[in-house]
């Protein structure tokens, strides 16, 4: 192929070792992921159009009805703002705990393998491990932390986090930060590991305190670390789903309910399935939005840095 | 036992009564002999536990009975026997029997799935000629559900809590009811416990309180709210009902508080342990409530909560079986179901020793587990006074709403009576139309 | 790594004197841990228990019995469900690294907008979740006839890791030196022995990543089994697990449930202490490389 004459165009592939025949490579990945994912991606769209409900095959097109629905019932504004909250504060916390940890990690600690192991250890169980766990952690009364509290004289059946509309959504995402630092925690020790060890022996012979080390020498080395870990825990809160889910099943009332679960919901307990596409389809934009927004500002300050 | 004739709602005209007792061509009652070895699927929800009846029993006594016949059982928990089930529809792929419910209860209701076309006609089924009760699983003069129980909604109690509170019997009135309440309040019992953190228990109690101040006096209240006559925001109605059991959590004898963070498996669990005095729930969880817990075996009773004028209970036609219109093995599954609701096979007798059926026919029906708990509830049914639950005639999703709002209320979000009976219509017309 | 490996050995020599600001490091990291690790530590200690001993499960370790984890491995039918999950995740890893290095060879090599096009777009499909599109792909798995069996649920896993396998492998890529393929071209090797012999073998530590993170993700996995599998046969662990979850029959037998709990993560659990090093090494090179 690559011999054969043709217009040469900008960007074209001129390389002999790299053909376009190597394309054959691509043909297994790219054919099930257009099949499995593309092609229901945009049957989405396809219904969104609709008032299929899920099981009935004989339905009809509604035009942008499902889009105006979802916008004015407020089910989009509410779910849309605790996915917003939940994702913000996992996002932080993790982030934050995360590069805490694997800073005093990476200095010349003892029983560094052990610390990191109980750090990382959350990370091995299943959401769904997770959900039962800590629903026995926040049970009110008989509970972990409710048991703590009766022990130490406090009234341990009036910890419910769980059941309170203040704290219900923040209870379910201390549960995502507690299972995905530590897969964070041991990215930014990877990245630290690469901060020359030299640039800060140049800072401390300098005068730089710890703090000033970190904000001027290890922060700006370990930038497309961070880049990196934000967008991967920006992504995992956009998707909240497993302990809404498994946990507190949108409750109380409607404040932990996220977008993936409103869209489930919508789905599968209204059989709105041509709503819930368009709910989705929204849902998807507003991912791709923050997303980009994300990766072109995060991308930006590593520059700057 | 009779037959019982149980209060059933014409919801359609289409539906008729007569349909389901004329008489059909008979299927083949010797498909299964025919057939080589044949595997039939089957697909429940609850939880699978020790020696369970539809993973285990079953397959065990239809082997007996049929050597060339395999059930293969799974049993989901609800969510996710719901979601199950509906991408085993879109994909082909449903289990030959699958368990649904009355006119439009839940995401498995019979009346949806038999709109769409996955429910198999069961007119033809020995076992349910002649009945006059199956008006709640007809859909379009098609029987499409096979059920023998009946479900109950009420109020379980701890008597020895009561006889500390100085409460002889079971409240009458709805005032007495507050009273008893009251009592067990002021001796240091909390009265009521419940799992709101799994909202579907609001259902519990306000299908109880809604059956006595809404049903009794208007029957046709939920025919006439698909027509448009009647509204939730109508005055004496839905505002009632949601007033009254506000009222318990109001007074603190529900701890909202504490509810809205418990589970349904945790509420049971107080309750067992003594660690209050009532609990609403279905006959369905009769089986772990008058399990022994930390209390050891107190004795428990059962009954409907009173209403203002008269008592009235929530019982009616239970959740059954359903054969999937596209399965292979039609005929040999309405075997398998007429073998197994006969009144007197030996399926028959190990479904009733769950204690999680109350049937209406056949024998053994008076031995079940907990009969004398029931008892009160079906001796009232039969004299006209049992109503469906309110959510068998609202599309699915009508009763989320309602728990969601009511949570809110109770969770002290500044949600009004009002904005909930204007939340469950919106709702109602919302999911009703297209 | 060769570089962090330097390291390990140098700090073997020398740690941290203890100074006040080192003792408060300590001090933070343990009680850290602490609270990390203090859920787990009464999942296990509760597990060891009988059922019925429910009473104050903070008094640790006060009773070593197996019963709760008897009733557990047969109520989850535990020998079945854990060759199940094996299957379905080595299965599932397996055709996952061989398609995505495949898909990655031309993303990551060749230079044009297209490569980079299809580096986008097979990226763009990470922030899809199923929950979104499982109707769709239901049917679209029932129009090619693709009945329901054990392998359903990985044909999902498989699409599903494409995103971030392939961005992981042509990241990878890039670092592995052109000059090596360029001579094995003069050698006149065809293609295919180019890939396999040449290129394949300097992907591993990327491979070793990948198996990781896409092996621990699938392992834990309950969404797509929960869906696509209706035999009680054929369920995965977590699958197993979701049976306890709303059991209303045994109201909350916690200990059984902890002992559900440990068995589902025990083979990880097991692996994980084995593999240490690889793990760490394989999250982290996941994420930096790409």
């Amino acid at each position: 192929m690559a011999d054969m004459p043709k217009k040469k165009r900008k960007g074209a592939n001129t390389s002999l070792v790299f053909t376009n025949k190597m394309y054959i490579f691509l043909i297994p990945a790219l054919a099930m992921f257009l099949v499995f994912w593309i092609y229901p991606v945009l049957q989405l769209f396809y219904y969104s159009i609709t008032n299929f409900n899920g099981i009935n095959y004989d339905f009809d097109f509604v035009g942008l009805k499902n889009y105006s629905k979802v916008l004015s019932n407020g089910t989009l504004t509410n779910s849309l703002k605790n996915t917003m909250i939940y994702a913000v504060f996992t996002v932080v916390l993790s982030n934050v705990i995360g590069m805490a940890i694997a800073m005093i990690l990476n200095t010349r600690i003892r029983f560094k393998g052990f610390f990191r192991t109980c750090a990382y250890f959350p990370a091995l169980f299943s959401a769904i491990v997770v959900g039962f766990i800590w629903s026995y952690v926040y049970m009110p009364g008989a509970g972990m932390i409710g048991n703590l509290l009766t022990n130490i004289g406090l009234d341990g059946t009036a910890f419910n986090p769980l059941g309170n509309f203040r704290t219900a959504l923040y209870a379910i995402a201390i549960v995502e930060v507690w299972k995905g630092f530590g897969t964070t925690m041991i990215i930014y020790l990877a990245g630290l590991q690469t901060v020359d060890e030299s640039l800060l022996e140049a800072g401390r012979i300098d005068g730089c305190t710890e703090w000033q080390l970190i904000r001027k020498i290890k922060l700006p080395l370990i930038s497309s670390t961070v880049t990196i870990n934000v967008i991967l825990s920006v992504i995992a809160g956009l998707k909240a789903f497993d302990y809404s889910f498994i946990m507190t099943n949108g409750g109380p009332g409607k404040s932990t309910k996220t977008l993936m679960f409103q869209v489930y919901e919508t789905a599968f307990t209204d059989m709105k399935m041509g709503r819930a596409s368009a709910f989705s389809v929204m849902a998807f934009a507003f991912i791709i939005l923050i997303t980009v927004i994300m990766l072109f500002y995060l991308n930006k300050r590593e520059v700057e840095l | 036992m009779n037959r019982k004739t149980m209060f059933a709602l014409a919801l359609t005209g289409a539906m008729t009564l007569a349909a389901s007792t004329a008489v059909f061509a008979d299927y083949d009652h010797e498909a299964i002999e025919n057939s080589g070895d044949i595997t039939i699927t089957l697909m429940v929800s609850g939880v699978a536990t020790d020696n369970d009846f539809e993973t285990e029993v079953l397959p065990n006594l239809i082997k007996e009975k049929w050597p060339n016949v395999t059930i293969e059982a799974t049993k989901l928990p609800d969510d996710n026997y719901y979601t199950s089930l509906k991408t085993k529809l879109a994909s082909g792929e449903c289990p030959d029997l699958i368990l649904t419910q009355p006119m439009y209860a839940g995401q498995n209701s019979c009346y949806a799935l038999a709109e769409a076309g996955y429910l198999a006609s069961l007119n033809d089924l020995d076992t349910v000629q002649g009945r006059q009760d199956m008006a709640a699983v007809t859909y379009d003069g098609d029987i499409v559900t096979s059920t023998s129980g009946v479900s109950i909604l009420g109020c379980y109690y701890n008597k020895d809590l009561f006889a500390q509170a100085g409460i002889e019997s079971v409240p009458q009135t709805w005032d007495e009811f507050l009273e008893d309440c009251q009592k067990l309040q002021d001796a240091g019992i909390q009265p009521i416990v419940m799992g709101d953190k799994d909202q579907y228990v609001l259902q519990f109690g306000l299908y109880q309180i809604a059956a006595n101040e809404i049903y009794s006096k208007n029957p046709d209240y939920d025919i006439q709210l698909r027509s448009g006559e009647t509204h939730f925001t109508d005055e004496g109605t839905w505002d009632k009902v949601l007033e009254m059991y506000k009222t318990l959590y109001d007074n603190k004898y529900i701890d909202a508080d504490m509810s809205l963070g418990y589970g349904a498996s945790q509420s049971i669990t107080d309750f067992i342990d003594g660690k209050a005095a009532m609990t609403f729930d279905g006959s369905f969880n009769a089986p772990a409530l008058t399990a022994e817990g930390a209390a050891g075996a107190f004795e428990r009773g059962y009954f409907p909560i009173p209403g203002t004028e008269g008592v009235y209970t929530a019982t009616c036609l239970g959740a059954g079986y359903s054969i999937y219109s596209g399965s292979k093995y039609i005929d040999q599954c309405k075997e398998i179901l007429d073998y197994w609701q006969d009144g007197h096979s030996d399926v028959w007798k190990a479904h009733l020793a769950t204690g999680r059926i109350i049937p209406v026919y056949g024998e053994g029906a008076e031995t079940v587990p907990n009969i004398d708990l029931f008892q009160p509830f079906i001796d009232l049914m039969n004299e006209g006074k049992g109503f469906y639950w309110c959510n068998q005639a609202w599309p699915a999703g009508t009763e989320n709403e309602m728990e969601v709002l009511f949570s809110e209320m109770v969770g002290g979000q500044g949600t009004e009576i009002e904005d909930i009976t204007e939340g469950m219509q919106e709702k109602f017309e919302d999911l009703l139309e297209d | 790594m060769a570089f962090g490996k330097k390291k390990d050995d140098r700090e073997k020599e020398q740690y941290l004197k203890l100074t006040p600001k080192t003792i408060l490091l300590y001090l933070v990291i343990i009680l850290f841990c602490v609270i990390v690790i203090s859920p787990l530590v009464i999942v296990f200690s509760s597990s060891l228990r009988s059922p019925e001993n429910q009473t104050s499960p903070l008094a640790l370790f006060i009773e070593f019995t197996g019963a709760s984890y008897v009733r557990a491995f047969s109520n989850m039918n535990y020998p079945a469900e854990l060759l199940n999950s094996i299957m379905t995740t080595a299965g599932s890893v397996l055709i996952i690294v061989i398609f995505s290095t495949m898909a990655a060879y031309p993303i990551g090599r060749i230079k044009t907008k297209l490569a980079r096009f299809l580096y986008f777009f097979f990226i763009s499909g990470l922030i899809i979740p199923s929950q979104m599109v499982i109707v769709p792909i239901a049917q679209t798995l029932n129009r090619l006839g693709v009945p329901n069996t054990r392998f359903t649920p990985m044909i999902m896993f498989i699409t599903c890791s494409l995103p971030f396998s392939v961005f992981l492998f042509s990241g990878f890529m890039k670092g592995v030196p052109v000059e090596i393929e360029e001579s094995a071209y003069i050698d006149g090797a065809s293609l295919g022995k180019r890939f396999w012999s040449v290129v394949f073998p300097l992907l591993q530590p990327a491979i070793v990543s990948c198996v990781i993170t896409q092996g621990l993700w699938i392992w834990n996995d309950y969404f797509y089994p929960m869906v696509f599998i209706t035999k009680k046969a054929q369920y995965s662990l977590p699958v197993g697990m979701l049976q306890f979850l709303g059991d209303k029959e045994n109201p909350a037998q916690w200990n059984i449930l902890f002992a559900a709990c440990v068995l589902c993560a025990l083979p990880l659990i097991v692996i994980f202490l084995a593999l240490q090093k690889q793990f760490v090494n394989g999250i982290a090179a996941g994420a930096v490389k790409g």
